[in-house]
């Protein structure tokens, strides 16, 4: 009997020494790399001032863009994650944590500002700003990194850029010009396209400022994007959608920045039969930053913890628990604050 | 007879294997990642929410009376990639499990392993805690 439990421990001990180097290699800041045969970085082909340039050299390259109809567009169906991607490595020599910063990215303001955030991921564990922590929504360009379930429907004249979580929905519009009839920015800005063949080509800008990811530099609201879409095909059956990115920013970058994000069909997901829901912060968050600027979480009970899956700010109505399943409860807060968002005496 | 099969000690790699490609969106810094404590506990509430779930336990303290704590686990998609659902875990159930604790000492950390009364593992973590069945102590 101890040999057979000293063989397990052995093939435990095999097994975590085996995968270590595959383990290490999908380092890079890529959610869910190691699938497929590395990502290579496409850079634009001549060098451009704007992305706007640059988007309009690739629409003449392709002729004005390919005319799909609802039968010839390309289908990308289903539910998808991402699949790795070559991001940390535009920004931290090596691409993992154990890297610097790299010298000669980023302006001096927003290098000076990078290599702080970047002290503080890799000395406290943690960015002081995080968009999510504080309620803000993924936006553009963080987008394309998220680690949550993704959609992406395409029609002749619009294609649809989902992330379940947030939700973000990147709304592309096939063969328009920039509009901003709001005369402001926002988390998603503006996104045109155009098709050429397989390929979709999109030009974003009108961003907000935020941080591009969470160990990522700041980003300023003159970032915007040039981005090809295109699902590649490899041996075994192997499906990946690659998106080739090109990052402008007058004020961030000394000059353009690409890297490359991948997504996979999510058979998994499928197979489980979900569904992708709506979730955003009034359900999910109680960050809060303390006196130390080091993120930590409300608890139940405690004055500012947001139970959200409580109920209603109308207990005195039946029904008005957002838990009818498991009918749970948890302890609400003392304090005057939090009694409307957690009431006591609700009732399920 | 020790089976040679054993799911805490699966799930417990599959939590090493978690620490490297797991990447939260938020940091983990309130989490004190090198102490590894085990627990029982009754189940309260299992949030099954994105971006992260919350497994909220009553667990019972030295002089019979109950504390609720509070446990940040992986998000919804990472989850069912694992075969964990809303449904796998439910309130009134008894499990054992392993937690990083928060760092503030308050009742909370993030989880690491789940063992549900039928033996059956889980790994619910998100990159903050990997410890094993052997590295945690119990309290």
């Amino acid at each position: 009997m101890k040999l057979t439990i000293s063989r397990w421990r052995l093939a435990f001990g095999t097994l975590v020494l085996a995968l270590t180097p595959l383990l290490a290699l999908a380092q890079g800041g890529g959610f869910g790399s190691g699938y497929g045969p590395p990502l290579k970085v496409i850079p634009a082909p001549q060098s451009f001032t704007t992305s706007e340039a640059h988007y309009q050299f690739l629409l003449t390259q392709a002729k004005g863009g390919t005319q799909h109809t609802i039968a010839s567009v390309p289908r990308w169906d289903g539910l998808w994650v991402t699949a790795g991607n070559t991001h940390m490595d535009a920004f931290i020599e090596g691409g993992n944590f154990n890297g610097k910063v790299r010298a000669g990215v980023l302006t001096p303001a927003y290098e000076k500002a990078f290599k702080e955030r970047w002290r503080e991921q890799t000395e406290e564990g943690q960015v002081h700003y995080d968009r999510l922590g504080r309620c803000e929504p993924p936006g553009m360009p963080r987008f394309l990194l998220e680690p949550y379930s993704h959609e992406f429907i395409n029609l002749p004249t619009e294609s649809y850029l989902i992330n379940d979580f947030g939700p973000s929905i990147r709304r592309v519009l096939i063969g328009k010009q920039h509009s901003n009839l709001y005369g402001t920015h926002s988390w998603y800005g503006d996104t045109i396209g155009f098709w050429d063949g397989d390929k979709l080509v999109l030009n974003t800008k009108y961003l907000y400022p935020a941080d591009f990811t969470r160990w990522s530099p700041m980003t300023s609201n003159q970032f915007e994007a040039v981005e090809i879409w295109q699902l590649h095909k490899y041996p075994d059956g192997i499906e990946r959608i690659e998106v080739q990115a090109t990052f402008y920013d007058k004020f961030a970058f000394v000059k353009p920045v690409s890297a490359v994000y991948a997504f996979r069909h999510a058979a998994e997901l499928a197979q489980a039969d979900y569904r992708v829901i709506h979730w955003e912060c009034d359900q999910t968050n109680n960050n809060f930053l303390d006196d130390k600027g080091v993120s930590n979480f409300h608890l139940p009970g405690e004055a500012g913890f947001n139970d959200g899956r409580g109920s209603t700010i109308f207990p005195e109505l039946p029904g008005q628990t957002r838990d009818p399943i498991y009918n749970t409860a948890l302890p609400a807060a003392t304090s005057p604050a939090q009694s409307q968002s957690a009431p006591k005496g609700a009732k399920p | 007879m020790k089976r040679l099969f054993n799911p805490l000690l699966l799930a417990s790699a599959m939590v090493l294997m978690t620490t490297n490609v797991a990447q939260a969106h938020h940091s983990f810094a309130m989490f004190d990642n090198k102490t590894f404590v085990t627990k029982t506990g009754t189940i309260v509430r299992w949030a099954f929410n994105n971006p992260h779930t919350w497994l909220y336990l009553n667990i019972k303290n030295a002089d019979g009376s109950e504390t609720l704590w509070s446990f940040e686990g992986a998000g919804v998609t990472g989850l069912i990639q694992r075969g964990v659902t809303g449904n796998t875990i439910k309130p009134g159930d008894t499990v054992t499990f392993m937690y990083c604790p928060l760092r503030d000492g308050r009742p909370g950390g993030a989880i690491g392993w789940v063992k549900l009364a039928d033996g059956k593992a889980l790994n619910l973590a998100d990159g903050g805690c990997t410890g094993t069945e052997e590295t945690s102590r119990k309290r």
